[in-house]
């Protein structure tokens, strides 16, 4: 017979569970049910932040969408003129353009109507007169559909690809954040929510490398900003599909002229 | 006050000779037209389109169709700019509807837009070109009556416009912000009290690279006006003006078109003959 001492490292023996007083482990994705339902209920809420995270192989972070061409125009310098920007051009581009084409997007992904998904992505890139703002939002939108469909075997998402490579359709980021939203069965405001999170994230990320902006004036924008978005989010969920667009002449001809500025740090 | 429903409806068309003639027209007040100019340079035919009354009032609707067919040329403007009045109640919309058919060629450059104080105007425009069609469009914004002191002052504005090649969008863009929204953002960009707007899109086929053209236009920035091109989709290009004064803009869009004329000899027309 040989004896085991008792050790600190020991494993513990696990407890039986008693039946019917606590639930199982939330299980990842959209349609768990059973003993997980009520915790997989929220399972989206780590699916959105993965897909918003600067982690998150998007390549969001080779560009400023537009940024870098206004600081060369000496538009964008400080805190100040960025906070002006983020105001006047960003959010208001977020209330008129991503969120209602990404709420076009999630409604139209339900079925899903595709011929419906490819207007709005062939609508997506004729609404960025830039060539670089435009080929930014195809290469996100590309990549981040590819990784739904490759991470998640996402099938709503493997049918868009082959929907948008057969009709050679332009990818959106909006149309692409509808989709994550409908695979992790997540709520239209919380996709909406991801959206606007991102591209604001993303944009004073690259404004930290432009400016002399540090980590607590960039947050404090973001705080900001992001105080504006539910109001946004609403606002966006009413706009017809004819009243998408919206832009800033300044911000288009300074991401016109970046395409061929000497020297630059980001794509676009 | 009259209200007006405008109707214009041009269609150009070639001759045997290659000369374009309108081989159909009808107008309605407060459309008028003047008479045809054939320029024998660029190869076009010019045609002014005049409103005889102040300018758009409450209530108007002006509806345009406008088609140019295979091998014609046509450049549409107008003498003077378009006033949108104060409205006291109700609005005035403008829809342009303008077809190019493969091989056809349209220019469209009216004078400038100035809506005044307490204005609520709608322009919507809706282009569609076959392939191998070609055209130039370019429009132009006031904030208002500048020397009355009066900038950005509109009670609704909204300028949209739509842009197919071969059935498929290429450019889709809606400009309707309020007149503080745009003074805050020419502030910002210090473009002045005064900054006024130019948005053109040039469709001329794919086999147009672009690189010489573009260098010489990008090259008129600064000075007080910012220039950037920019291409579209497929086909064409947006070509974006702002300019701290509506003398500077229109210097600006008149070099731009100087130097686009060299690569697309239709711009040599010179739209301010009539």
């Amino acid at each position: 017979m040989t004896s085991v001492r008792a050790t600190g490292t020991e494993p513990r023996r696990r407890r039986r569970k008693p039946v019917g007083r606590t639930r199982e482990p939330a299980t990842p994705g959209p349609a768990s049910s059973g003993p997980g339902e009520t915790s997989a209920s929220f399972a989206w809420i780590c699916g959105l932040l993965q897909a918003g995270d600067s982690f998150y192989p998007t390549g969001s972070y080779a560009h400023s969408f537009g940024l870098e061409g206004l600081a060369q125009e000496g538009v964008v310098h400080d805190r100040a003129t960025l906070r002006t920007f983020l105001l006047l051009s960003v959010l208001p581009a977020l209330r008129h353009v991503d969120l209602p084409l990404a709420a076009h997007a999630w409604r139209a992904l339900e079925q899903p109507d595709w011929n419906r998904v490819g207007e709005i992505c062939r609508l997506s890139s004729a609404l960025k007169t830039a060539r670089e703002a435009r080929a930014a939002a195809e290469n996100i939108g590309r990549q981040r559909a590819e990784l739904l469909a490759g991470l998640r075997l996402d099938s709503r998402a493997q049918e868009y690809l082959r929907h948008a490579a057969k009709e050679n359709w332009p990818f959106s980021p909006s149309v692409s954040a509808a989709l994550e939203g409908r695979g992790l069965g997540a709520p239209l405001e919380a996709v909406l929510a991801a959206v606007a999170y991102a591209a604001l994230a993303s944009l004073l990320s690259a404004a930290m490398k432009l400016l002399r902006l540090g980590q607590n004036g960039s947050q404090s924008l973001l705080t900001e900003a992001l105080s504006a978005v539910p109001a946004m989010i609403t606002a966006a969920q009413a706009v017809p599909f004819e009243d998408i667009g919206w832009f800033n002449p300044w911000l288009d001809i300074a991401a016109a002229r970046h395409e061929t500025a000497d020297g630059r740090l980001f794509i676009s | 006050m009259a209200e007006f429903s405008g109707h214009l409806s041009l269609r150009a068309a070639a001759r045997a000779d290659g000369h374009t003639v309108l081989a159909g027209q009808s107008f309605r007040a407060p459309y008028h037209l003047s008479k045809p100019y054939w320029d024998t340079e660029a190869r076009a035919l010019l045609v002014q389109v005049v409103n005889p009354t102040a300018g758009i009032l409450a209530g108007d609707r002006l509806e345009s169709a406008i088609a140019v067919g295979k091998g014609a040329a046509l450049v549409v403007t107008t003498p003077s700019a378009s006033r949108v009045f104060q409205m006291k109640g109700g609005r005035a919309e403008s829809l342009q509807h303008f077809k190019v058919t493969d091989g056809g060629w349209l220019e469209v450059m009216p004078e400038p837009l100035v809506p005044h104080r307490g204005s609520h105007f709608r322009q919507s425009t809706r282009i569609e070109i076959e392939a191998g069609g070609g055209l130039f469009f370019a429009d132009l914004l006031m904030p208002g009556r500048v020397a009355h002191g009066e900038a950005w002052e509109w009670e609704k504005l909204c300028i949209d416009i739509e842009v197919r090649l071969g059935g498929e969008l290429i450019l889709r863009e809606r400009f309707a912000q309020t007149g503080p929204e745009l003074r805050a953002l020419a502030e910002l960009a210090g473009s002045g009290p005064a900054a006024c707007f130019g948005n053109a899109v040039l469709v001329a086929g794919e086999d147009h690279e672009g690189a010489e053209w573009r260098k010489a236009v990008a090259a008129l920035h600064g000075d007080g006006l910012w220039i950037g091109v920019s291409p579209l989709r497929r086909g064409g290009w947006s070509i974006k003006l702002v300019a701290a004064d509506g003398m500077r803009l229109r210097r600006g869009l008149r070099d731009a078109r100087q130097i686009l004329a060299r690569e697309f000899p239709r711009l040599a027309c010179d739209a301010r003959k009539l």
